[in-house]
């Protein structure tokens, strides 16, 4: 749930089965948006979305950042909460605003799995870990992105938010099958799954995806959500729209729509 | 490559201009592609950041012009990058940025609006406290009104200026009067603060800043009012103190509390 869209659900109850915010959105120590989300938070099961933790960080945690979302985590108690396969403070302290890439490679994972376990230590709660969108490659890199994730989910118990247009998002600017992944990935430790829509830019070599949430689920995307769910089971499908925010029912749409391959799953499993 | 080494190469390759070359030598895709790949995610830093700064200081864009805000900004980013992951926090060091920016220095109060518009992020944020209501107020033994510590609510923000910030940011609302009927020679005190949930601001006698500012220094009500009368000969007391109440800008000392002040 975005800031333009705090009204509608103030204003009247909306068929949305469950609200995610970006967990650094609310941190501020009052206003109308934190008192929004304390009201909407007992009419609607929340998700707490981290965009700012930065598990790849070579330097560790920020204690003082983990604290605050410690705080928030007890204040709201939220029934998922999630962060990125990705870092985004420099090793100087400079936050740089984007989920950046990781190489995969030993020292990576050992990076990456003792910021978790401290995470999920100081927070008290299971974290999960989304698959990120790139758009480069490392060349040191010894492991493949789902394996990575894998031994992740192995090491810290961590479990798996996932992203399935990322997954298409960086299949295609990889020139790889977005199916694929789905033989590797940890799928018994998905507690959610993520959709959105993305943008498409030509370059000299061809088109790049950038993941922008700024636009409606792709017809490929979707067809990737249902072989994930045929594959991981029904799980907790969220719409993520994030840019160029449309009007609520807009959005309600798409949920709606993810509503459906959910129950045609669940049907297809029985 | 160590990962941290990596990492302080990627965040000056996305922050600066130039992407280096031992960064570029770790990608795996075809070299002819690794600067315009690195491209995507330094867009991504620098939209993230100038979105952030856009919401902030909405009426510092204007004055300059959206080419103008944009250049500023990313000059800022590289300067100033946050240091902190909670955006809502980033952009405190643009006034003072602004005030020292040549380019712009043709536009003075450039800075002071921008302290303006800082204010009304801060105050949009503040922690919420119960304001005084005048029956509190009445409820306190008349003769232990003087002694009492009253505070500005935690949204409130006291700026002056020698020039006309608030007329000038009103002159930027969609049903402001235009900036060329603002008088830019005068001198402008304000007072920001957020009640019931939105942000508002208006100008200040100097009688009712001087009050403001001594409650925020947490004098005793009889020695502000003494304060405020000296700055301001014109200074009415009970109807400063009626608007304040009105507005919901006071709060009670937190050592006040429990006095049988707060009903």
């Amino acid at each position: 749930m975005r800031h333009p869209h705090l009204s509608d659900f103030l204003a009247a109850s909306q068929p949305a089965a469950w609200l995610e915010v970006h967990s650094e959105n609310y941190l501020a120590p009052g206003g109308p948006r934190v008192a929004a989300l304390e009201r909407l938070r007992g009419d609607y099961p929340l998700s707490c979305h981290g965009v700012g933790l930065s598990l790849g960080s070579a330097g560790g945690l920020d204690r003082a950042h983990l604290a605050r979302l410690r705080a928030l985590y007890d204040r709201l108690e939220p029934a998922l909460i999630s962060e990125h396969l990705a870092w985004s403070t420099a090793p100087d302290g400079v936050f740089l605003a984007d989920l950046l890439p990781l190489p995969y490679t030993r020292e990576a994972l050992a990076v990456v799995a003792a910021n978790i376990d401290f995470a999920q230590e100081a927070f008290g709660r299971r974290l999960l870990v989304e698959n990120p969108s790139t758009y480069l490659r490392f060349c040191e890199a010894g492991w493949d992105e789902a394996e990575f994730l894998g031994e992740l989910a192995r090491r810290t118990g961590c479990g798996l938010l996932l992203d399935v247009n990322n997954l298409y998002v960086s299949a295609r600017n990889h020139g790889s099958d977005p199916l694929a992944p789905l033989d590797r990935l940890p799928l018994a430790a998905v507690e959610e799954i993520h959709i959105a829509g993305h943008a498409r830019v030509a370059t000299a070599f061809g088109e790049l995806l950038i993941d922008d949430h700024g636009s409606a689920v792709i017809e490929p995307v979707w067809q990737l959500l249902a072989a994930t769910l045929a594959r991981a089971g029904p799980k907790p499908v969220l719409v993520e729209w994030d840019t160029d925010i449309p009007a609520l029912p807009v959005l309600l749409a798409e949920a709606e729509r993810a509503e459906t391959c959910l129950r045609e799953a669940g049907d297809a499993a029985g | 490559m160590r990962l941290a080494e990596l990492q302080e190469r990627f965040a000056r390759t996305v922050l600066a201009g130039g992407s280096e070359r031992e960064l570029l030598a770790l990608l795996t895709d075809p070299a002819d592609q690794r600067e315009r790949r690195l491209a995507v995610n330094r867009n991504n830093v620098r939209h993230a950041l100038l979105s952030v700064l856009e919401a902030a200081f909405p009426v510092v864009r204007q004055l300059v012009g959206v080419e103008c805000f944009t250049a500023t900004a990313l000059a800022f980013v590289a300067r100033h990058p946050p240091r902190r992951p909670v955006l809502y926090e980033y952009g405190g060091h643009l006034p003072g940025f602004l005030a020292d920016f040549q380019p712009l220095a043709e536009l003075p109060w450039l800075a002071d609006v921008a302290r303006l518009e800082w204010a009304r992020n801060e105050a949009l944020f503040a922690a919420e406290r119960e304001p005084l209501t005048p029956a509190q107020l009445a409820a306190a033994p008349p003769a232990r009104l003087g002694e009492l510590h009253l505070r500005p609510h935690p949204s409130a923000r006291l700026l002056e200026s020698p020039w006309p910030i608030h007329a000038i940011w009103h002159a930027h609302q969609p049903a402001g009067e235009p900036l060329e009927a603002v008088d830019l020679s005068r001198a402008e005190s304000v007072l920001v603060w957020r009640q019931k949930g939105a942000v508002r601001q208006r100008s200040l006698a100097a009688g009712e800043f001087a009050l403001l500012a001594a409650f925020a220094e947490n004098r005793r009500l009889a020695e502000a009012v003494e304060i405020a009368a000296g700055r301001d000969s014109m200074f009415d007391f009970p109807a400063a103190l009626a608007r304040l109440l009105g507005d919901e800008l006071l709060v009670l000392s937190v050592r006040e509390e429990g006095y049988g002040v707060n009903g």
